[in-house]
């Protein structure tokens, strides 16, 4: 397998860095995420980011098209532009799978998001596998996530305690690792087995048995603590819900897109005032299900990776994990 | 269910085709027809019976219509005035630039209701998506049974399409048309009631494997399903739209779900059957 000491890490960095932009993560306004690498900057590889890179390829905010309009007259124009090639370096194997789940979102269903799709069409992306859990919260293991490998990428780097093991998973990740060999060596290298995980939610039957619980008091009795903060929502990796609005200054403006949250009563809430999800116990519901029975029905897949952000952030201790044990004890 | 044509001029599906008002039709006090075609006098696209729009003022926002029918050259757009959109939407005049993009969703299905007597049953503005059927139907009258139009607002002026219910609709072989409000005037002869209360009276028959194509209010839709019950109408012949609200239209902003259905993608159109199998998160 290639190898390439931790510490010649930068060096790759400056090197990918002289031909392409790059995001790594970085720590910096108290909040660790993927930014944009410059030369020598300090990149932290240990433990996963606390934001999480979907921003990469779906924007908190993003531009459609600027307008004018004039009294009775108007005009547009797209503000698409391609993406130029760049390299996302270091995710875990964690959000490898959420830009998996987004890619099913985004790409599949008869209608290709182009906003999205020039984004993950130009970005190389460099995973690394973890040995154990990277934070307390981690429990991806128990998510069909494999802690040590990501296969939807270019290129995965196993962990190897001072140096990495790199394998291609694509042809750009084959012309990768034959554009800066001269940084890698060769060597005969052993996986270490994977740590013990403790938080281990266990998922067998629990889509088929929400399939049974939409009406069940759990939902009332789990919600009652809910702010509706939304961090839950921005922090994950999978959660791709958007609103879509306009900035107008005078006769000129344009329409965005944004970040929206299933855990705001304005989600739902239509032109007349009817709110099919009008309580927090119906906003709840929908985020805990759409994760675990609608997107599995949808798309074949759960919508949480198991990174663990949102237990570790909530306010009030709202725990995925927790609530994957309650439905499996719920008696029907 | 129907094929989905898109727009062919659009870049993305969310960056729309400008368009101009070319025609408004004052149907009732809160209800206006707005006919909508490009700058070139064309159709922006071409829709199936029962697909949606999303329509907007560039400076205002976007919303997501029924497209109530289409002449060769424009998109027909009936909408009550009920918020910030379609506030602005009243107050516009002829010529004033919208966008448009679409067509969405599934539309009613044509085939299954070919070869078979159908009656459509509309309240209020819910006759809007009903009407892109029935205009269908007339269209190509031979490929339908019979016909039956049962519609109810609240008072006569309240009645949407008044050209097409007094006039276009009366003269269609084999089609019964019969009308209803809630509160009449001096001049009203017709019916006074309920819809529900005036299905029952009417008693459709459901032989023949009739088909049923009902919009309006949810209460209406919850009464209107017992009578249709009572009568002996299939939970599969009973076709209905559903309404949640729409940023995308494509089934990527999240939030037209009802379980893991959206509403922007694999409705609006739901039979009762379908309906069942559903969360009641409407």
């Amino acid at each position: 397998m290639k190898t390439i000491a931790k510490a010649k890490i930068n060096a790759l960095l400056d090197e990918i860095a002289k031909k392409s932009n790059v995001l790594a993560p970085v720590a910096g306004d108290g909040a660790s995420k993927f930014a944009p690498y410059t030369q020598g900057a300090p990149v932290s590889l240990d433990g996963r980011t606390l934001l999480p890179p979907k921003d990469i390829f779906f924007p908190q905010t993003e531009k459609m098209y600027k307008f004018t309009n004039n009294s009775l007259e108007g005009s547009l124009e797209s503000s698409f532009e391609a993406t130029k090639p760049q390299v996302l370096f270091g995710i875990r194997t964690c959000d490898a799978k959420s830009i998996h789940c987004l890619d099913h979102v985004f790409l599949t269903k008869g209608f290709v998001d182009e906003f999205y799709q020039t984004k993950r069409d130009n970005t190389l992306i460099v995973s690394i596998g973890c040995n154990g859990p990277a934070e307390p919260t981690c429990f991806c293991k128990s998510m069909d996530v494999n802690p040590q490998e990501a296969d939807n990428v270019d290129v995965h780097l196993y962990d190897l305690g001072s140096e990495y093991g790199a394998v291609a998973k694509s042809e750009a990740g084959e012309a990768f690792l034959a554009n800066y060999a001269a940084l890698f060596g060769d060597a005969d290298v052993k996986i270490p087995e994977v740590a013990g995980f403790p938080l281990n939610p266990n998922l067998e039957g629990v889509t088929e048995k929400l399939q049974k619980m939409f009406d069940h008091p759990l939902w009332e009795e789990v919600s009652r603590k809910c702010l509706g903060c939304g961090a839950c929502t921005y922090l994950c990796p999978t959660c791709h819900c958007f609103d879509v609005s306009a900035r107008v200054a005078g006769d000129q403006g344009f329409r965005f897109r944004c970040w929206d949250s299933c855990m705001f009563s304005e989600y739902t809430r239509m032109a007349g005032g009817h709110n099919p999800r009008p309580s927090k116990k119906e906003r709840v519901r929908n985020r805990f299900l759409h994760k675990l029975q609608y997107f599995p029905e949808r798309y074949g897949e759960l919508l949480c990776t198991g990174c663990g952000r949102c237990v570790s952030k909530c306010p009030v201790n709202m725990d995925i994990t927790n609530i994957i044990k309650q439905v499996r004890e719920v008696e029907l | 269910m129907t094929q989905v044509v898109r727009a062919e001029t659009a870049v993305s599906p969310l960056v729309p085709v400008v368009c101009k008002i070319v025609k408004i039709v004052l149907e009732t006090p809160d209800v206006k027809t707005f006919h909508v075609s490009t700058p070139d006098g064309q159709k922006p696209f071409t829709p199936m019976p029962g697909q949606l729009g999303m329509l907007s003022i560039l400076n205002v926002g976007e919303g997501m219509f029924s497209i109530t029918t289409q002449g060769p050259n424009h998109l027909e757009f009936s909408i009550k005035k009920t918020g910030v959109l379609t506030d602005a939407l009243h107050e516009a005049e002829v010529g004033q630039t919208v966008t448009v993009r679409g067509p969405y969703g599934n539309g009613f299905p044509i085939d299954f209701c070919k070869g078979k007597d159908v009656l459509f049953i509309g309240g209020g503005i819910g006759l809007a998506p009903v009407r892109s059927l029935i205009t269908y139907a007339i269209q190509n009258r031979s490929d339908f049974g019979k016909l039956q139009v049962i519609y109810g607002s609240r008072s006569p002026a309240d009645l949407v399409f008044k050209e097409d219910l007094f006039e276009n609709w009366t003269s269609v072989p084999e089609m019964a048309l019969d009308l209803t409000v809630d509160r009449g005037d001096d001049e009203w002869k017709g019916n006074v009631g309920f819809v529900p209360a005036f299905i029952e009276q009417l008693a459709p028959s459901p032989e023949g494997d009739k088909v049923c194509v009902l919009c309006g209010p949810p209460i209406m839709i919850k009464f209107c399903l017992q009578s249709l019950a009572k009568l002996g109408f299939k939970n599969e012949n009973i076709i209905t739209t559903l309404e949640m609200r729409m940023k995308c239209g494509v089934g990527k902003c999240g939030r037209c779900n009802i379980g893991s259905c959206f509403v922007c993608l694999d409705g609006p159109v739901f039979t009762l059957a379908q309906m069942q199998n559903m969360p009641p998160e409407y």
